[in-house]
């Protein structure tokens, strides 16, 4: 048993390729290794922008020794005509390290062969590793990768270094002709010195006396507890944003914090416009008290200390250029009002054959208009519509071409200080919410109307041209447009009927799309069906729960999710997962066949007079509690139907050689078919037969 | 002791790449929008030929301007632009000796590299690399150049690009471009170049006749396959230079359509595709004098 300790130094990996690299790399190492039967115990990674750290301890020393069995030539020419081998069989011996008395013969699908077992031994660890290590790291998938030099690569950047250590000594191997050895370096400024490392834990060490810290969680704990103290510090407290903890975290070996003040000044620019500035042009974080920011900054620097004060001065001053040209943007959005810039859409182009924002906006605000009738909010119309005319302006301002992370938030933020009811600038504001998991639906119910008329127009739009998203290919953004807009139908719970509203929106585009609502929904449905089953997933419905759901074809979301609720609830009962195998059954028997009527007279046997009756006495309550939405009630009244069911498959043959009555009895199966089918279409539910008897019979 | 102005700054890091070995070439006597579009980095990197290169470049970018107004931006600025083919193994090293050589101790700042890739469509041309960023401030571009004219380089080529006039306020900490030392207690920014960026930004947004620029922007098109026709790949890519710059200016002038504007890069990048090309191969004619061993033939 030992330790593999490995990194690699390279010239500074971006930040957003280091976490997924380490992690394929130590996923593939792992792998490899269990599969050679040298199966590691944990596996610790680590990175720095130049360094990519991996330690796999508890590696056997050697593979497992192989037994294989190897073919030969045919038995025909392996014997002589007096049984001596030929040379033919000395030949194939001699390649298996075998006597040729070790040769025996086996009987294949294409004759009788000679045969031999050869044993290999297990491999070094060491071997192993100096096969393994250079061909995984050389193969990591990148997002982007380069050549360098004489053409080396492609990588992602140049390598420098390389430390393969098996307990201890050096595995010779090489990564793009850059020898493995024992040395390392520490920061290229502060501690470019080599230095021999023995292991892991000395390793860490020896980073540590140079301040680095080449564990992920640790260095993004010791940044956010220095940001927390020093945001203490100024009596305030940090306001925490752990996408940017992140960034900063990626970016460094050594976790310090430079702490910066800018003039008080600009705190008269609104505090988004100031986030945005701050965050995004110089990563930095902001510090408020009370809820106000204070004129202060946090960000990272690469090293422990600051002794000249030259890393806060710089980043103060490029911290007040940046502010003072937001202050310049901002005073420049401001010389009018939003709505005077309302004219400036009708030369924004949203797509060349869908128009300009100007028609958008159009469209919008009818959408609007049929939302809100169809949900009973006329008293959110007014506002509703406001909010659609001037939801995209902010497009045109200059603050929003400088920082497009705050396009809605910007209008938001113009129309309230232009004096435009709450609920208006709260809807603008809200727009592109939600963008991430975290996020939250827009707070209004005109901020959900206008939410939903914006994605369902560009939807049906980009849809209307043919233009689906494929794979990775997304441009438009439309799988985030159709994830927004389910969450907001469904976690504002609006009855709303999605092939409706997305018909009312193909209508209003014209002639600027071919294709109706319909044609239309061939491709759409599909779409919006998969973010609904990402959804679903997420909630944790079981994907057999969820496609049973989906193939009832409701378009309404909240009617959709109480079914795969309903399902989820009863799925474990023995009698609905009996009833769920038997529309299996029913479905194979009738798939073929016309509809028929069911002639009473014809029901000669008692089961099958029994499946009738209690059909007839369930209908009514399962068709009531289906219009009243109880599904979970009506999947009962359908499980309810298992004894009967079961016993009419065990006494009655349904393929009759009597036509009328194998008729009579398709029928009676339709019947029961539309039935059960109510609520959800039970055949998509998975049913384990020998885990479901199980469970019957201890029922009991 | 620290580059107290911006001459100096050009003249230490001028000897300081001089002593790695590079040829000290001059800007380029035609407008270019950046460093990158030299011949001497453009043309150079093609083909198997060695070549270490360092000069000071003018950049245009007209939409840039501001009539002389706003303290960080310009219509013109200087780049340094260095170039090492095949880009050195040690060659961040270099530039972090090239950075102590203008007399920033990197003991007392915080030096970074962070992504930044580079694209010119206009160029067919893309490198990976990163902005240097000391102290929060972005003070290089560093990239590897990976495709040029649309043609995949071997070997590849390191190009450095210093913000000369980022660089000397910064280490001033100047509130305004204007105001940094051209000459070191002695002659301003603002002096030598106030009145050149008022005058080119009334140029460029007001003045500049839309319809001459496109006469001549058919022109240089037409004299550049002219030239390509008849082998001459060094004048075709000068033409093809200016018909870069006359788009620029056009569309400052607001004189040029979204349409418009796709296919007026596709017809520059046309003629640097085919400069390219045909650079790789007037090379190949000539033996790659570069490579050395033979000695240049004068045809």
């Amino acid at each position: 048993m030992g330790e593999l300790f490995l990194e690699v130094r390279s010239e500074e990996i971006p930040a957003r390729m280091l976490r997924p690299a380490i992690r394929e790399a130590g996923t593939r190492l792992f792998e490899e290794l269990l599969a050679r039967g040298l199966t590691p115990g944990e596996v610790a990674t680590g990175f720095t922008p130049r360094r990519l750290v991996l330690t796999l301890n508890g590696i056997p020393a050697r593979e497992s020794d192989r037994e294989e069995e190897s073919i030969g030539p045919p038995a025909s020419v392996g014997f002589d005509d007096d049984g001596k081998p030929t040379a033919a069989a000395r030949g194939f011996a001699k390649k298996c390290g075998v006597e040729p008395d070790d040769l025996r013969v086996v009987t294949t699908p294409k004759g009788d062969y000679l045969a031999t077992t050869v044993k290999t031994e297990g491999r070094s660890a060491e071997k192993v590793l100096s096969d393994l290590i250079p061909r995984i790291l050389g193969d990591l998938s990148w997002a982007k990768s380069m050549r360098w030099g004489t053409a080396e690569g492609p990588w992602v950047r140049p390598v420098h270094g390389l430390v393969v250590l098996y307990e201890g000594k050096v595995v010779p191997c090489d990564l793009f002709g850059v020898p493995a050895g024992d040395r390392t370096t520490g920061h290229p400024v502060h501690s470019p010195d080599s230095f021999a490392i023995k292991n892991n834990a000395d390793y860490r060490r020896q980073m540590a006396e140079r301040g680095i810290e080449v564990r992920f969680d640790e260095r993004r704990a010791r940044l956010l507890e220095g940001m927390k103290q020093a945001s203490a510090e100024l009596e305030g407290e940090l306001v925490d944003d752990p996408e940017l903890l992140d960034k900063l975290a990626s970016i460094c070996g050594i976790p310090g914090v430079v702490m910066g003040s800018f003039d008080p000044k600009y705190l008269d620019l609104p505090r988004e416009v100031l986030t945005a500035s701050l965050r995004d042009h110089q990563s930095a974080l902001t510090v408020e008290s009370a809820g106000k920011l204070l004129p202060c900054f946090l960000t990272v620097m690469d090293r422990q200390d600051d002794p000249k004060g030259r890393v806060q001065a710089g980043n103060e001053w490029v911290v007040e250029a940046r502010l003072d040209d937001g202050r310049f943007f901002y005073g420049e959005d401001r010389k009018k009002p939003l709505s005077d810039r309302r004219e400036a859409l009708s030369h924004l182009v949203f797509h060349v054959q869908l128009g300009t924002y100007a028609d958008k906006a159009e469209r919008i605000i009818k959408l609007t208009e049929s939302l809100c009738e169809v949900l009973g909010w006329d008293e959110k119309l007014a506002a509703a519509q406001e909010a659609a005319g001037l939801l995209k302006v902010d497009l045109t301002t200059e603050m929003v071409k400088e920082f497009t992370s705050l396009q809605g938030v910007m209008g938001g933020v113009y129309a309230r200080e232009d004096g435009h009811p709450e609920e208006v600038w709260q809807a603008i504001y809200d727009q592109y919410q939600p963008v991430s998991a975290d996020d939250s639906i827009p707070r209004t119910r005109a901020g959900m109307a206008t939410a939903i008329a914006d994605r369902v127009d560009t939807l049906v739009g980009m849809f209307g041209l043919g233009l689906v998203p494929s794979g990775s290919r997304d441009p438009f953004g439309l799988r985030r447009a159709a994830q927004g807009l389910v969450r907001i139908v469904l976690e504002a719970d609006l009855p709303l009927d999605l092939d409706l509203v997305a018909a009312l929106a193909a209508r209003l585009y014209g002639e600027r799309i071919e294709k109706g609502g319909e044609e239309i929904l061939i491709t759409l449905r599909p779409f919006l069906h998969d973010r609904i089953r990402h959804l679903a997933g997420l909630q944790g419905y079981a994907y057999d729960t969820i496609e049973a759901g989906l193939a009832a074809g409701s378009s309404n979301l909240p009617d959709l999710f109480a079914r795969i609720d309903a399902i989820h609830q009863v799925r474990e009962e023995p009698a609905f997962l009996s009833v769920a195998l038997a529309a299996k059954r029913i479905a194979n028997i009738v798939k073929d066949s016309p509809e028929y009527e069911v002639a009473l007279q014809l029901l000669r046997e008692p089961a099958e007079r029994d499946l009738h009756e209690a059909a007839e006495s369930h209908r009514t309550i399962v068709r009531e509690a289906e219009a009243a939405g109880e599904y979970e009630r009506c999947l009962r009244q359908i499980a309810d139907l298992a004894e009967v069911l079961d016993k009419f498959f065990v006494e009655v043959l349904v393929m009759d050689e009597n036509p009328d009555l194998k008729k009579n009895r398709i029928a009676l199966l339709q019947s029961i078919q539309r039935m059960i089918s109510r609520t959800a279409r039970l055949t998509e539910v998975v049913v384990d037969k020998s885990e479901h008897r199980e469970r019957s019979a201890t029922q009991q | 002791m620290g580059a107290q102005s911006f001459q100096e700054l050009i003249l230490r890091l001028s000897d300081f790449w001089s002593e790695e070995g590079c040829v000290i070439q001059q800007p380029y006597d035609l407008e270019l929008g950046a460093g990158t579009m030299h011949p001497d980095t453009f043309l150079r990197v093609l083909g198997p030929e060695p070549w270490r290169v360092a000069y000071v470049q003018p950049s245009r970018r007209p939409a840039d301007a501001r009539y002389g107004e706003n303290p960080f931006r310009l219509g013109k600025h200087y780049q340094m632009q260095v170039i090492l083919k095949p880009s050195p193994k040690e060659v961040q090293d270099l530039y972090l000796r090239s950075l102590e050589a203008l007399g920033i101790d990197l003991a007392v700042h915080d030096l970074r590299f962070e992504e930044d890739n580079w694209e010119a469509p206009t160029l067919g041309a893309w490198g990976v690399g990163w902005q240097v960023m000391l102290d929060g401030m972005e003070i290089t571009q560093f990239t590897y150049f990976q495709q040029c004219g649309g043609l995949d380089l071997e070997p590849i080529s390191a190009e450095i690009t210093y913000g000369l006039e980022r660089i000397t306020m910064f280490l001033g900490l100047s509130r305004s471009v204007y105001e940094i030392d051209w000459v070191a207690d002695g002659v301003e920014y603002g002096q030598v170049r106030h009145q050149d960026e008022v005058e080119f930004s009334k140029y460029y947004f007001e003045i500049a006749d839309v319809e001459f620029l496109r006469q001549r922007f058919d022109g240089h098109e037409r004299e550049a396959k002219r030239c390509l026709e008849a082998g001459l790949v060094l004048p075709a890519y000068e033409c093809a230079l200016k018909c870069s710059h006359l788009f620029n200016v056009l569309d400052s002038r607001g004189a040029v359509s979204v349409t418009e504007r796709v296919a007026l890069i596709k017809r520059v990048r046309n003629l640097a595709v085919a400069c390219a090309q045909e650079y790789v191969a007037s090379r190949e004619r000539l033996g790659y004098p570069l490579l050395g061993g033979e000695a240049v033939v004068d045809g």
